[in-house]
């Protein structure tokens, strides 16, 4: 454990945490001669991509800890640092009072890792055998791997099918067994990655439950990355925005949402924006905080949204409308609410927590 | 728990997971049928090419050439032997980095990084499961040799050859390693592997006595591990030699085992640390 200000103790800390990745423009050997050739040689070689920029968290024993961020912002890495995966460049984490850097294998011990989802698992061996494997590289010993890997089993209601190979199971059913690996040593700190990132809404809320329990009932420290903002505002006790591998804000949901409680937000569906839309409306309405448009995929029959966030819904309402028509938008439907733990986010960054949506 | 966890032997534990990987590893490559076919067919297509040649060079089964540079005539036997033990270079020269390459691209890699146990221990289980199945190959090989060629095998003489296969393994283990290394790093060790594997076919006797090489060519040959290998194993199944006249290869095999041994595991240490901090492992 880490002590910090007026004897507060954290499970997981980081200090500064920095992580830069150099760019890889060039590949093969006719990338190598282009790289040689160039004039901006110089600049080229000191091209990076700053990962993580000095993030500083504190995350207290048996908290519930979502880390949330659009695809790039930052979230995996900094995964990766916290279990040792990665070396970060600068700054320090420190994991149940063990430092990722000096005392790796203590580290190790105390964390459960989902990363990566169901691809991070032996598709051609059974659940039972992906379990078992794992449990030995925790140092189980043989006999409490044995119980524990049919507790596990048991517990995620996988028994019945333990001795399947997991190329025959769906996507859920992998991502339990995912779960179960995290749990087998029975750490005191579990880092889950977009756990329930590509699973049916059954499947997902199992997981969720699973989550929640795992912290409630059996005290665990999660930290939580998703792109979920309603599982991260269903699950954590406190949610820290990153984007472009920055912390921008730390708090409670609630009081993030707070943030933008007392702004009303209108949302409106529309179909083929043109790309000056945003624009059009931010000149019509001057009052308004946020006018953020959200590309959707209309060919899947998901319209883009536009979110104004500020100044008086009613009032909005209709310039928005002659807004859309003006430019010949046609409106799927337009909502006016209260606003989410995305639009505290869009507000603080200007980006969407969706995939491609980071500046 | 994490306490517990580490209250067993130690010894214990790395045991666990050697036999884990070996069980893993065989398992994952008894899930592709295909596999029987290779080792039950694939051996007969390996050196019957060569022997066919040399019957149509000597016009028979034996040389009188062949005796005076080797001290016995039938190179049925010599070939057999040679294409034996370079199947377990074969197999764990590829088998290794690309074992590793494939963790890589299927997202294990990272687990088993970030899991506490010693490594070495997890990459000691892939080579003794590589070399598992090069000796099931091997078995194939040399049943093939007994039925199609007549070949005659001593039992007896089974048991120092075993020790010298063994003696062999380790110092293949060493290069599988620095494979494993190269494939972490660079995501593919396959070009490294195919180099070195035609630099032991040439230079090693696999095919051909190595006194049939220059001089400067035979000097390069004695620091490959094969080398002492066959010329042990030969000496042993081919002239009734014993461990009294062969002790100074032996003890040279030994010598190169130990540096290449040393020589995997540093490197594959610093690889590792080096994709940890480059952010390799995860570009895969």
């Amino acid at each position: 454990m880490v002590y910090g200000k007026e004897s507060e103790v954290f499970s997981i800390q980081t200090i500064d945490l920095t992580k830069r990745f150099a760019k890889k423009r060039h590949r093969g050997i006719f990338g190598f001669l282009r790289k040689n050739q160039s004039e901006n040689k110089h600049k080229e070689k000191n091209d990076v991509t700053v990962a993580l920029d000095k993030v500083n968290l504190n995350i207290r024993p048996g908290e519930l800890f979502g880390l949330l961020g659009p695809n790039g912002s930052g979230k995996t890495t900094t995964i990766k640092c916290l279990s040792t995966i990665l070396i970060p460049d600068e700054g320090r984490a420190i994991v149940n009072g063990f430092d990722t850097r000096k005392e790796t294998a203590m580290v190790r011990a105390s964390l459960g890792l989902v990363v990566g989802g169901e691809r991070t698992l032996y598709w051609k061996l059974t659940a039972r055998d992906n379990l078992t494997y794992f449990a030995s590289l925790y140092k189980m010993p043989r006999r409490d791997a044995k119980k524990r890997v049919e507790e596990l089993l048991e517990t995620l209601q996988l028994s019945d099918r333990a001795d399947e190979r997991l190329e025959d199971y769906s996507t859920g059913m992998r991502q339990k067994v995912a779960i179960a690996r995290a749990l087998l040593h029975d750490p005191p700190i579990l880092l889950l990655d977009e756990p329930t990132l590509g699973l049916d809404p059954n499947f997902a809320r199992q997981i969720r439950n699973q989550i929640k329990e795992l912290s409630e009932k059996y005290g665990k420290t999660v930290l939580l990355t998703t792109h979920y903002m309603e599982e991260a505002d269903q699950l954590c006790d406190r949610v820290a925005f990153i984007n472009n591998g920055k912390i921008v804000a730390v708090d409670t949901p609630n009081r993030l949402k707070a943030m933008v409680k007392e702004k009303e937000l209108v949302e409106v569906a529309v179909y083929r924006p043109p790309a000056d839309i945003e624009k059009h409306i931010r000149s019509l309405l001057p009052d308004a905080e946020v006018v953020k448009l959200i590309p959707g995929d209309e060919d899947k029959g998901n319209p883009s949204r536009i979110k104004i966030i500020g100044g008086t819904a009613e009032e909005h309402v209709g310039t928005i409308i002659d807004a859309l028509r003006q430019k010949n938008v046609r409106i799927g439907s337009l909502n006016v609410g209260v606003p989410t733990l995305e639009d505290v986010f869009i507000k603080l960054t200007g980006a969407k927590l969706t995939e491609g949506e980071i500046k | 728990m994490i306490e517990s966890s580490y209250q067993q032997s130690v010894l214990r534990s790395n045991l666990f997971v050697v036999w884990n990987e070996i069980v893993k590893n065989i398992k994952t490559l008894l899930a592709y049928p295909t596999i029987i076919v290779f080792w039950a067919i694939f051996p007969i297509f390996w050196f019957i090419p060569f022997i066919l040649q040399g019957q149509a060079f000597v016009g028979g089964l034996e040389s009188a050439n062949f005796a005076q540079i080797t001290g016995s005539g039938e190179y049925v036997p010599f070939i057999v032997i040679g294409a034996v033990l370079n199947s377990y270079v074969n197999t764990l020269l590829y088998g290794m980095g690309e074992n590793i390459r494939k963790e890589a691209y299927q997202g294990t890699l990272d687990y088993v990084l970030a899991a506490p146990c010693n490594k070495a221990y997890v990459l000691i289980g892939k080579a003794i499961s590589e070399s598992l199945s090069s000796t099931i190959f091997a078995i194939s090989q040399l049943t093939i040799s007994v039925l199609l060629f007549g070949m005659s095998i001593t039992l007896g003489v089974m048991v120092p050859v075993f020790f010298i296969v063994i003696l062999l393994i380790l110092g293949l283990y060493g290069i599988a390693l620095i494979m494993a290394a190269f494939s972490l790093m660079y995501k593919q060790s396959y070009d490294l592997s195919e180099s070195i594997g035609y630099i032991f076919y040439i230079f090693a006797p696999v095919r051909y006595p190595i006194e049939s090489l220059p001089t400067w060519a035979q000097i390069f040959g004695k620091l490959i591990p094969l080398t002492y290998a066959l010329i042990i194993v030969r000496s042993f199944m081919l002239l009734g030699a014993d461990l009294s006249t062969v002790y100074l290869e032996v003890i040279a095999l030994l010598i190169i085992d130990l540096a290449l041994l040393l020589a995997g595991f540093y490197l594959f240490s610093w690889m590792e640390e080096k994709t940890r901090k480059s952010g390799a492992i995860s570009h895969h």
